[in-house]
């Protein structure tokens, strides 16, 4: 049963990393805008028509 | 799909007028539509390849205007003041900008959007918040102007006007984003803790070693204090900011029961043995963060007063400037300047005539449905369009001292009046919440007396049990759901509460022009004089109208076939002039149209009448008849069928209003008001105790919008007024406010089951919490199961199959009750 004193503090720490990449990622504005990427799967055609770079 | 039934056009969902044969071939197939402005903007969609919009799609736009939209329209937004003052730089050459866009309803207008105007080369990203209307466009400048991409929105319906940096969208942002890392932090916490605590239960049976329960709770401590801390800092927060101003709130038990468990159980922790209820408080955060979340996010839908106030004025205005007129947009005028207004613009500020004479429409600051004459040295006020003429206009006041901008003022003040069911559910609350008190203290009193060790668990359960979440959320959810299914049905619901407030309404006040009434104008009667064929006439009378902008001009529109006209001329306030195969006509007023002949006219009867004569004498007499909208007879009666009494309030003159009133047979009506009195009439009613529902179009109802219990606006009002009202009403009939009311009594009556089935379950609990039969983990799974099921039975309202129930039922009343709609105006 010993092994649950390592396992188990390792699950705290997993959980603090993935709450700090879900802080990283809200910062990046993955959570503003959750409607229209649903969408995107949607398309067919490739991207390499639209000129936008950058 | 459902939405496209049989007679509607396909682009707007609207139905589609008699004689009207318009088809745009949609992926392959033809599709009927309602009018050009559908049918451009329907080939538009295809031509690019973006056909799937139409199975995307879960909501009806609106019916575009038509009108060519060029670049030019918005070329000053290309001017480096535009840059300067609304876009930021970003790297590579590419800027940053907002923009509000009108019309903007779901998921698939974004996609729309995104793929439409993200083609174009210089856009590097175009992403659009459906919640807000907002597009945020990276671009640069130098490879597509602002205004080729503002022209594109615009041409797709999705009219664009620039976002002003004061607006708040920043402050919405982070508050969703903070609530989201609340919601996170306290979900992931709830699952570990919630997995110790069940290791704990297990272990219980199967004999854990002492060690062994140490380290669960130790570790349980170690995750569950920092979580309840962070995520639970917002419900202490608004606790504390309660009770230092003296108040009861509901975070306030929340509060106190979440502090007393997380603390205790850190006490038992270190000190002492006995239960924990980490996982109570952490699971208790997480819940009550879910339903704060989506009360947040309805709150931020509701519209930005700032953005309103850019939207009723020009895009851009003329600049006269030593070197001739030039284009520039409207943060760049100053007091002092020049500039061109011509017809068909809107007046960039107000300020003074220093040149010219034009009519000008006032009627969305006014009300006032006949356009107004004005020559050099009269004021005139930003907001307000030029029907007909052009002049040079000196400004004086602009911005945020222009009369349009009072009359925001006006509104946010009349706004403060709303909160009213607010402090109510207030007041209830601190009851509440000081009952729930009282109750856990004297609870734990009496079992401090009988067994010091239940104490504590009994008040937590007491806390937890009579948490008011299931009260809490019983409604806004139930009125999210009813949101949705009334967007199906074309009624878009911007302040939810108004919902519940709708099935209670006593009095509803109309406004007439825009609202009753059609904006446009049509032939109501003709009494041709010698026996001529009354096509012929008509088709005259739309040659010659052809060179007017006057609103009487509308009614003749559609019967001009682009004959010539020789010498087309308007005259102000009289009529126009015109030579067709070589015969000078006459048409308008009839001392206008009598000087041919030299014979003096008299209008035949009541009403707005021109007359059309050649030098030969009077040939016609047509009656301007300013017609109903579709289905305002229909919703008139089922109104006071639904016992409700009806005023009509309208600013423009009494005969017209009068002769509107007595065709509904509308009793009680006011007119010639100005907006305070619609505000003060509203006001009025309320304080003899009825619950008011205001249905208006203009920027002259938006403060008496404001004011009332519930107001509707029509889409295709002001844009102002749909910022300002709680629901707002797409397409061109009155049915849909038959079926908003229709269906408003179901959505009370899921409110009510939420509120009985919360109030049962706190009032049952609570009796047997402080018996001490219900501990903590089981007071959180209750109080999360009684929130389950009011939020399951909310879901019920949002369900197509209810929706469309009510739609067909308001589509056969609106055809029955259209039918004699035309009445004649003067």
């Amino acid at each position: 049963m010993n092994i649950i004193y390592v396992l188990i503090p390792l699950s705290v720490i997993l959980m603090v990393l993935a709450i700090a990449f879900f802080f990283w990622a809200v910062k990046n504005d993955q959570f503003d805008d959750l409607d229209t990427p649903a969408l995107d799967v949607l398309d067919e055609d490739d991207e390499k028509d639209r000129g936008g770079e950058g | 799909m459902d939405r496209h039934q049989d007679g509607a056009c396909w682009h707007c969902g609207q139905p589609i007028p008699a004689g009207v044969d318009l088809r745009a071939h949609i992926g392959g197939e033809a599709r009927a539509m309602c009018c050009h402005g559908c049918h451009t903007v329907a080939s538009l969609i295809d031509q690019a390849g973006l056909g799937r919009y139409y199975e995307f799609r879960d909501a009806l736009p609106e019916r575009p205007e038509l009108k060519d939209t060029v670049a030019e329209d918005y070329v000053a937004w290309d001017r480096p003041a535009v840059l300067s003052h609304y876009a930021k730089p970003d790297c590579d050459g590419l800027y940053r900008l907002s923009l509000v866009l009108e019309n903007v309803h779901c998921t698939a207008c974004a996609w729309l959007i995104h793929r439409f105007v993200g083609s174009l080369k210089g856009v590097a990203e175009i992403r659009v918040d459906v919640t807000d209307g907002r597009a945020h466009l990276r671009y640069n400048p130098e490879r597509t102007p602002l205004s080729e991409i503002a022209a594109r929105l615009a041409s797709l319906g999705y009219r664009p006007h620039l976002d002003s940096p004061l607006a708040g969208t920043a402050r919405n942002q982070t508050e969703r984003r903070q609530m989201l890392k609340y919601i996170v932090v306290a979900g992931l916490g709830m699952m570990q803790v919630m997995s110790y605590a069940l290791a704990k239960y297990i272990g219980a049976w199967q004999g854990m070693d002492a060690d062994t329960e140490r380290f669960f709770l130790l570790i349980s401590m170690v995750v569950a204090v920092p979580v309840c801390l962070y995520s639970g800092q917002l419900f202490y927060k608004s606790a504390w900011r309660t009770l230092i101003q003296g108040r009861m709130g509901m975070d306030v038990p929340v509060s106190a029961a979440m502090l007393l468990a997380l603390f205790s159980s850190v006490f038992i922790t270190l000190f002492g043995s006995g239960p924990v209820y980490f996982d109570s408080v952490v699971m208790f955060i997480f819940f009550l963060l879910l339903g704060r979340y989506a009360v947040l996010v309805a709150r931020q839908n509701a519209g930005q007063l700032h953005s309103a106030l850019a939207r009723s004025l020009p895009v851009q205005a003329r600049r006269l400037t030593g070197q001739g007129p030039e284009m520039v947009s409207l943060i760049e005028l100053e007091a002092g300047d020049r500039v061109q207004v011509g017809s068909g613009e809107t007046i960039p500020a107000d300020g003074r005539i220093v040149g010219g004479s034009v009519m000008v429409d006032e009627s969305l600051l006014s009300g006032e449905s006949v356009p107004r004459r004005r020559v050099i040295d009269d004021r005139v006020l930003a907001g307000s369009l030029v029907r007909e003429g052009q002049m040079t206009l000196e400004i004086e006041e602009l911005g945020q001292s222009t009369a349009l901008s009072g009359i925001v003022r006006m509104l946010d003040q009349a706004r403060t009046y709303k909160p009213r069911m607010a402090l109510m559910a207030d007041r209830l609350a601190a009851w509440f919440v000081a009952f729930v008190l009282t109750g856990a203290g004297v609870a734990g009193l009496v079992w401090w007396q009988i067994d010091p060790a239940m104490a504590l668990p009994v008040v937590l359960a007491v806390l937890v049990v009579s948490c008011p979440c299931a009260l809490a959320l019983g409604t806004p959810v139930a009125l999210a759901a009813a949101a949705r299914g009334f967007a199906r049905l074309g009624v878009l619901i911007s302040r939810p509460d108004a919902l519940e407030i709708l099935p209670r309404i006593s009095h509803v006040v109309l406004d007439k022009t825009g609202t009753l009434t059609l904006p446009e104008m049509r032939i109501g009667q003709i009494m041709s004089s010698q026996g001529q064929d009354e096509d012929r006439l008509r088709l005259l009378a739309g040659r010659l109208e052809r060179a007017s902008r006057h609103p009487v001009a509308s009614a003749f529109a559609g019967y001009d076939d682009g004959g010539e006209v020789e010498a087309a001329d308007a005259v102000t306030a009289a009529g126009v002039a015109g030579v067709i195969d070589g015969v000078p006509y006459r048409l308008g007023k009839p001392s206008f149209a009598a000087e041919l002949s030299g014979n003096s006219l008299t209008e035949p009867g009541p009403g707005q009448w021109v007359a059309l004569a050649s030098e030969a004498g009077l040939l016609a007499w047509f009656r301007i008849d300013s017609p109903l909208r579709e289905g305002a007879t229909a919703l008139i009666e089922g109104l006071r069928e639904a016992g409700m009494e009806i005023w009509l309030a309208s600013g423009d003159r009494a005969e017209n209003v009068d002769r509107v009133a007595s065709k509904l047979g509308i009793d009680n009506v006011l007119s010639d008001c100005a907006p305070a009195d619609k505000l003060a009439l509203v006001q009025r009613l309320q304080a003899e105790g009825a619950r008011v529902a205001m249905i208006g179009d203009g920027i002259n109802d938006a403060p008496v919008l404001a004011g009332a219990d519930v107001s509707m606006a029509l889409a295709e009002g002001a844009d102002i007024a749909r910022t300002q009202a709680d629901l707002v009403v797409t397409g061109k009939g009155l049915g849909r406010i038959s079926a908003a009311f229709a269906l408003a009594p179901r959505v009370r009556r899921v409110v009510r089951q939420n509120l009985a089935l919360s109030f049962t379950y706190n009032a049952t609990a609570l009796p047997f919490a402080a018996a001490g039969f219900v501990p903590p983990w089981l007071a959180a799974i209750g109080m999360s199961a009684s929130s389950l099921v009011v939020v399951m039975n909310g879901y019920r309202l949002g369900r197509a199959e209810l929706v469309r129930g009510e739609r067909e039922k308001s589509a056969s009343s609106a055809k029955a009750g259209s039918e004699p709609a035309a009445l004649p105006t003067a």
